[in-house]
Parts: structure tokens; C-alpha cells; sequence
């Protein structure tokens, strides 16, 4: 299986993705919504408790190189379905807290993380919204136990995947 | 005054941000009118329609992975070309509360609501970021370890009754940060085991 995972928010026909060299994940309106059960944690540790097929998603995340996400910035942030699928990824880390400069963050599950890395699309991307998306990526990767992510801002979806061709 | 104020959890009861929620309704009192939305069973439509003549929305959720849940941000995004027309003279509240200890941690998911207002054409009003909103049911809010929670709450109403803006403000517990975190493993512990999960297989690696 391809090492590096593929999280993207809009089908291009025009763009195919190598499948040998990626897996990718097309995420629509079909992901549902993490319903804050906790069953990742407490039920099924490690392991979203939602059937379909993207409650897999965080036990693939430690067998991964490297995971790419080519999300809509949406307000600072991930566009909804991306977002949804972070939401129910949880249980990559543990419950449990940790201090990281005087902060609470989460504890790792595992010892191995890929590296992130986000390509954000849109056509009137604000400077507000980059500096809030810096920042949350920042947190994010607190949050995951890593300092390997990149983060870059594309004019659309069609010249951040042809980035990857 | 007309208020919405929007539940922005996905728990379909004795979350954080309804304890939150009614904290505000005692605050804002019988002179407003307010009316309660949850954002998993709203879409679209429904939530347009519901704008229409009111002055304020109080939007209070968890804070999802440093940032907004995905079904509150699904609506967000679906009305965010259409909410200012319908409404341009509503002003947004948001509430955030989080697992972590520290309210700061908030921060990032009030700028994001404050960039959905700049993207709906909307007044923002003010944020408050509530650290530790898991311990909103260990007292009723204003005593012991909820008295900060309470100030907060009577600040931010009050911005809210008067259409007021102000700057985003952060609390935690009155509570000391190590007894809240050992409180919390215990916690999840106790609910592991109530699932049959043992200690050692809450670390289970796949």
C-alpha cells in the first residue's frame, strides 16, 4: 500500500493522483460527524465506533509516511468534510494530558507520526484566515506529538493537486 | 432583544455547552427573548429562517481538534453567503469550551468564528474561551470551582443584552490544574472500565 496518504475535499477529473505512489481518501458530504461519544477513547480504544468507511482513519495515521491534505481554507480552518474526519481521529492520541510549556496537551498513542502536510486552496484567502491557519496547524501538531507539518496556501484546488501529479 | 443561542455540541444532552447555555438564559433574563438551536439537527434553511428578526446569535460549542466541530462548521459554511443578507444587523457571540485546563487554548476557534463574520458581512461581538468545560457540572455555575465561570457569564450576557462589543476573554476553574488532571485520568478510567476496557488496553496500539 502507498505510504502517503491523500485527504482531499474536491474531485478533478482533470487530475489523477499516481495510486502507487498515494492512497487517497476523497472526502464528501457522506463522512459523518464525530457525535463527541468519546467510544474512541473508552469503547474501542484507538478506533473511531462509527461504521463506515473512514472510522479506520486513525489507525492508519502511525503506518503512514506521510499524510497530505489538500482542503478549502474555510474561516482559518479545515473545509467541513476534512474536518469531520480530523474530529473522529482522536483516538490517535490518548485521553490522557500532558504538559508541553506549561500547557496541557494530549499524550501519543504511538511512537511513530507521519509528517503533515496541509495545502490549502481558495480564491480570496484573507490574511486573517492564513495567520489563524498557521496557528491551528501550529496546535495541531502539539497535539499529535509532532514538529514535522508544512503548510501552504494555493489560488485552488486544481494547482495544489497539480502539485502532486 | 432577540437572541439565538446556538448549541453547537454534538451530545444530544448534559453537554458542557448546555450547562453553558442555561447559565446564560438565567442571565439574560425575562426582559429577552431567546430561543435555543442545536446545530446537528438544524440545516440550512431552517437556520435562515430563524434569523430573520432577531439581534443577536450566541454561538456555544467544544472546541474540536483546536477548532470548530464539523457539523457546526458545515452549517457555518452553508449560510455564510446568505446570513448577512437575510440579517446583516445580527452581532455574534461565540463560547468556546475546551478539555484542556487553559481557556487561551480557545483562541484559535473564536478567530475562526470572528473570519465567519468577516466572510458573512456580520458584527462580532465578543468570544470567551472556558478552559476545563468539563467540570461545568461539578458545581452549579458561580459557586466553588464554576465562580469564574459564572463572572464570565455575567459579563458576556451583559455585553450581549446591551449589543455591546468587547475583547475575547479566557477563564478556568477555580480548581488547581494538577487535581484537575488527575481528576480527568480517573475519569477515563472509570469509563473505560464501565466498557470493559482494562487500563492497560485504553493504550492499545493498532
Amino acid at each position: 500500500m502507498a505510504d502517503i496518504l491523500v485527504l482531499q475535499d474536491t474531485n478533478l477529473n482533470s487530475i489523477n493522483l499516481d495510486k502507487e505512489k498515494y492512497n487517497v481518501f476523497l472526502l464528501n458530504d457522506t463522512v459523518k460527524p464525530c457525535v463527541g461519544c468519546f467510544g474512541c477513547w473508552i469503547k474501542t480504544p484507538g478506533k473511531c465506533v462509527i461504521k463506515d468507511k473512514y472510522s479506520d482513519f486513525a489507525t492508519i495515521l502511525p503506518h503512514v509516511r506521510e499524510v497530505i491534505i489538500v482542503s478549502e481554507l474555510v474561516f482559518g480552518g479545515l473545509s467541513p468534510n476534512v474536518k469531520a474526519i480530523f474530529d473522529r481521529s482522536i483516538g490517535f492520541i490518548l485521553p490522557f494530558f500532558r504538559d508541553v510549556d506549561g500547557e496541557m496537551h494530549h499524550q501519543q498513542r504511538y511512537k511513530d507520526r507521519p509528517v503533515f502536510k496541509y495545502m490549502f486552496y481558495g480564491s480570496k484567502i484573507s490574511l486573517s484566515e492564513k495567520n489563524t491557519a498557521k496557528k491551528l496547524i501550529k496546535a495541531n501538531a502539539i497535539n499529535l506529538g509532532t514538529d514535522k507539518y508544512s503548510i501552504n496556501f494555493y489560488n485552488s484546488a486544481f494547482d495544489a493537486l497539480e502539485e502532486l501529479k | 432583544m432577540k437572541i439565538m443561542l446556538l448549541n453547537g455540541s454534538p451530545k444530544s444532552n448534559n453537554s458542557a455547552s448546555e450547562i453553558i447555555i442555561n447559565g446564560l438564559c438565567q442571565r439574560l433574563g425575562t426582559t429577552n427573548e431567546y430561543f435555543l438551536l442545536n446545530a446537528m439537527k438544524t440545516n440550512k434553511a431552517e437556520f435562515i429562517e430563524k434569523t430573520n428578526g432577531i439581534n443577536a446569535i450566541v454561538i456555544v460549542f467544544p472546541l474540536y481538534v483546536d477548532g470548530i466541530p464539523s457539523h457546526l462548521l458545515r452549517l457555518l459554511y452553508d449560510v455564510k453567503n446568505e446570513i448577512g443578507c437575510t440579517n446583516n444587523q445580527l452581532i455574534i457571540y461565540a463560547i468556546v469550551n475546551n478539555g484542556f485546563y487553559e481557556g487561551t487554548q480557545n483562541s484559535i476557534a473564536l478567530e475562526m468564528i470572528q473570519n465567519f463574520c468577516v466572510s458573512a458581512n456580520l458584527k462580532w461581538g465578543q468570544g470567551l474561551g472556558v478552559g476545563a468545560g468539563g467540570m461545568s457540572s461539578a458545581a452549579p455555575i458561580g459557586q466553588g470551582p464554576m465562580k469564574n465561570l459564572g463572572l464570565a457569564l455575567d459579563k458576556i450576557s451583559a455585553n450581549i443584552k446591551n449589543s455591546a462589543t468587547d475583547d475575547n476573554f479566557f477563564i478556568e476553574p477555580n480548581f488547581p490544574k494538577f487535581l484537575y488532571k488527575i481528576s480527568a485520568h480517573f475519569g477515563w478510567r472509570r469509563q473505560a472500565k464501565n466498557n470493559g476496557i482494562k487500563h492497560r488496553d485504553i493504550y492499545s496500539k493498532r
